[in-house]
């Protein structure tokens, strides 16, 4: 084998999973001279090689077959999760919105959910860092959340037809409304590592991967700056187990091709995300004391409101989310609250959703796909509450690696259907102001959450609020399955201020000792 | 396909306003055709049938059911499934043996009132197989000349994202 092909070896650190939660640590720690290297199941996909169409692009998602169970089943594949170097930052729409102050304390305002082991103010400087690194554009005041320290990095996007149809309607009802904080570059940006990266060009493609690097996913940020550092990217590694000795992880066996390889390190990080973290844990019968393994998984409420209009809006321009607003981020009658983004689409997504969510078929559904360039839509993103009733589990039947295929159970709770219904009335009067015909809504989950929480206490918690596991003191996670609640806001800035987070933690712990 | 709107096809599909990626698995897909390998032949028959039921198609233009047939025969999944449907080959297959005998050789308004029994009697499968034709009819070129859509064609920036901001190449494509 070539050198530059040969595994490491003398491993501090070994990652599995390159997304939001894997990527920036991996960069934090190579960074301060540790060497490193992550796994990943998925391969490279250079922007250069990303196509306009979201039947080629397929394998940016997790396609390996999930098990969907419970009163409202979860669809995975390219509605959930992403494979490839950069995780699911390679398809996500890049809303960045922060987490505000009471999303981490559920449980002390409403009685019911969990509070985070830790507060807002240990998120801010983070908040902070990452908006400037991955170069968010946003407004110069955003009217939700405490006052910020530092200003987003550049303008705004500008507002494609949706956005500008949900200003509208909003300011009809005296709904405040801003424009998004987008990862994606409103001017152009000298990326460490990476090199420059372009304007985003109003392609709309952002959840079949961005083909001009304008959106900040991790392969273009904290990966290219991690191998700057040094870093080593195995890619096409799907790890199938994690190896111990002596209560300690000594490292992970991975499936290169057919090949099983095994890499060794004095810590490992499992950022494989809400469904094969817990998996992997599971199979090993690792890091469960608590019981805690793959119970309270979490998706966020996401039901769609869509209709068509006279204008020609064109949905595949513009960058999809364009305009927000969270004066519904806390409702009498609801625990936690929700957002609401504009939604632009492209083709085949929206084509399939309506078959699904309308299940209309013959002349009255290629009726309405033709309408496809005088679509709008309007969605919302609000708290998921964890429940018993909502776990994962390992199931009987094989994938084709021989590995127990995951089953996910997911059923709304009565806060989730209230939401429900109380989005889905606001967003129809919304689209009812803008003249919409041919409205429809799809009710609908999002996001994987839970599934290995955090806490203070190794009885109800997997790991502690910097994201070690109880059980095994070199085995550290850091991903989505780590979120003790949902928050009222999309995900992943959340996760990369988690992730460096851990690695501050992770590099003080080396420095005392 | 007309010679016409072939033609149009390719001119845009072929021109600088769409990148090679793109343009390579469109170009693909536009005469796309596949030898059945996973149904068996009358099954595939009731299949081609139902096909042009639940998503109206000419099958000469577009090979909706052979798609179906090409992807469960390379094994490929959409990443997940009902817990307690069967794995999609073995769904679609029951779902088929549902529709009354004959059925392909029914009026096309005999066949459509036999659809919502079998919609009830196998929701799972129905509602994939719809998702998975409706997929591959909105994915395919001729579709997307129909319908107007030129979003594929986006090598150069969308500078204009308004509603009824469109370009030149936006306005001219699709049918007059
Ligand atoms: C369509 C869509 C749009 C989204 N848009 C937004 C948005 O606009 N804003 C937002 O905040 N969030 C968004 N999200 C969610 C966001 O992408 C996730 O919250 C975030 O990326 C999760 O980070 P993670 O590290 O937990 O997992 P991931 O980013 O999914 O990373 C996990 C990685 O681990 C790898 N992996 C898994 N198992 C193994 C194994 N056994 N061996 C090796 N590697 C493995 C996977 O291939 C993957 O690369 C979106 C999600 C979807 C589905
Ligand atoms: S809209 Fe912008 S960020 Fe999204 S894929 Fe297109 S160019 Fe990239």
């Amino acid at each position: 084998m070539a050198p530059a092909n040969a595994l490491p070896t003398d491993l501090d650190v070994l990652v599995i999973g390159t997304g939001a939660g894997g990527a920036p640590l991996l960069a934090r720690l190579a960074g301060a001279g540790l060497k490193v290297a992550a796994l990943e199941a998925g391969v490279r996909h250079p922007p250069e090689g990303i196509a306009t169409d979201e039947v080629a692009q397929a394998g940016i998602f997790w396609l390996d077959e999930r098990l969907s169970a419970g009163n409202d089943p979860v669809s995975f594949g390219r509605n959930n999760s992403g494979r490839g170097v950069g995780g699911s930052t390679l398809h996500y729409t890049a809303y960045t919105p922060r987490a505000q102050p009471d999303d981490l304390k559920l449980k002390t305002e409403f009685g019911v959910g969990e509070d985070w082991p830790l507060e807002f103010a240990e998120l801010e400087p983070y908040y902070d860092e990452l908006e400037y690194f991955l170069g968010v554009s946003g407004p110069a005041e955003y009217p939700w959340g405490p006052p910020r320290q530092r200003a987003y990095r550049h303008p705004p996007l500008p507002l494609n037809g949706a956005a500008r149809l949900m200003q509208k309607a909003c300011a009809e009802i005296g709904m405040k409304t801003s424009p998004a904080a987008n990862a994606a570059l409103s001017r152009p940006q000298e990326q460490p590592g990476y090199g420059t990266r372009h304007t985003c060009t109003n392609r709309g493609f952002c959840q079949a991967g961005c083909s001009v690097g304008a959106k900040a996913s991790m392969d273009v940020t904290f990966l290219a700056l991690a191998e700057f550092h040094g870093a080593r990217i195995v890619d096409g590694a799907q790890v199938t187990a994690l190896t111990v000795k002596g209560g300690r992880v000594t490292g992970a066996e991975f499936m290169r091709g057919d090949e099983v390889e095994h890499l060794s390190a004095k810590t490992v990080i499992l950022a494989a995300g809400a469904v094969e973290t817990p998996r992997l844990l599971l199979m090993n019968g690792l890091a469960n004391s608590s019981g805690q393994v793959g119970r309270n998984f979490m998706a966020h409420v996401g039901v769609q409101v869509w209709g068509q209009v006279e204008d020609d809006l064109r949905p595949y321009k513009g960058i999809p989310g364009g305009l927000i607003s969270e004066d519904t981020h806390r409702v009498p009658g609801l625990v936690g609250g929700y957002l609401l983004q504009s939604l632009g689409v492209m083709p085949v997504t929206y084509a399939t959703q309506y078959a699904r969510g309308t299940l209309k078929w013959g002349p009255e559904l290629v009726r309405h796909l033709s309408g496809y360039n005088h679509v709008a839509g309007i969605n919302v993103l609000g708290e998921c509450l964890p429940y018993e009733h909502n776990y994962l589990e390992l199931s009987d039947e094989l994938d084709a690696r021989g590995l127990p295929k995951p089953r996910v159970h997911f059923s709304f709770g009565e806060n989730e259907k209230r939401m429900t219904a109380h989005a889905e009335a606001l967003m129809r009067d919304l689209w009812g102001r803008i003249g919409a015909r041919d409205v429809w809504a799809l009710p609908r989950a999002a996001h994987t959450l839970g599934t290995a929480r955090m806490g203070r206490d190794p009885e109800t918690s997997v790991v502690n609020p910097v994201g070690r596991s109880h059980d095994i003191e070199n085995l550290w996670i850091c991903d989505n399955s780590t979120y003790p609640s949902s928050l009222s806001v999309n995900p992943a800035l959340t996760q990369m201020a988690l992730s460096l987070r851990t690695a501050d933690a992770l590099l003080d712990g080396l420095k005392q000792a | 396909m007309t010679v016409g709107e072939r033609e149009a096809i390719l001119a845009l599909l072929n021109s600088p306003h769409v990148t090679a990626p793109t343009r390579r698995a469109l170009l693909e897909r536009l005469d796309a055709r596949y030898a059945r390998q996973f149904f068996d032949e009358a099954e595939f028959g009731r299949l081609r049938a139902l096909s042009v039921r639940l998503v109206p198609h000419d099958p000469a233009e577009m090979d909706l059911a052979g798609t179906v047939d090409h992807r469960l025969h390379s094994g490929v999944g959409d990443g997940w499934r009902y817990a307690d449907a069967p794995p999609d080959g073995e769904a679609y297959r029951a779902l088929l043996a549902a529709l009354p005998e004959g059925f392909e050789a029914l009026g096309g308004e005999a066949q459509d009132a036999a659809i919502p029994s079998i919609q009830s009697s196998h929701p799972y499968a129905f509602e994939d197989l719809l998702a998975e034709l409706t997929e591959a009819f909105m994915a395919h070129p001729l579709t997307q000349y129909r319908f107007g859509y030129a979003g594929f064609a986006d090598a150069p920036e969308w500078p204009r994202v308004g509603p009824n901001e469109l370009e030149p190449r936006e306005v001219a494509y699709g049918p007059r």
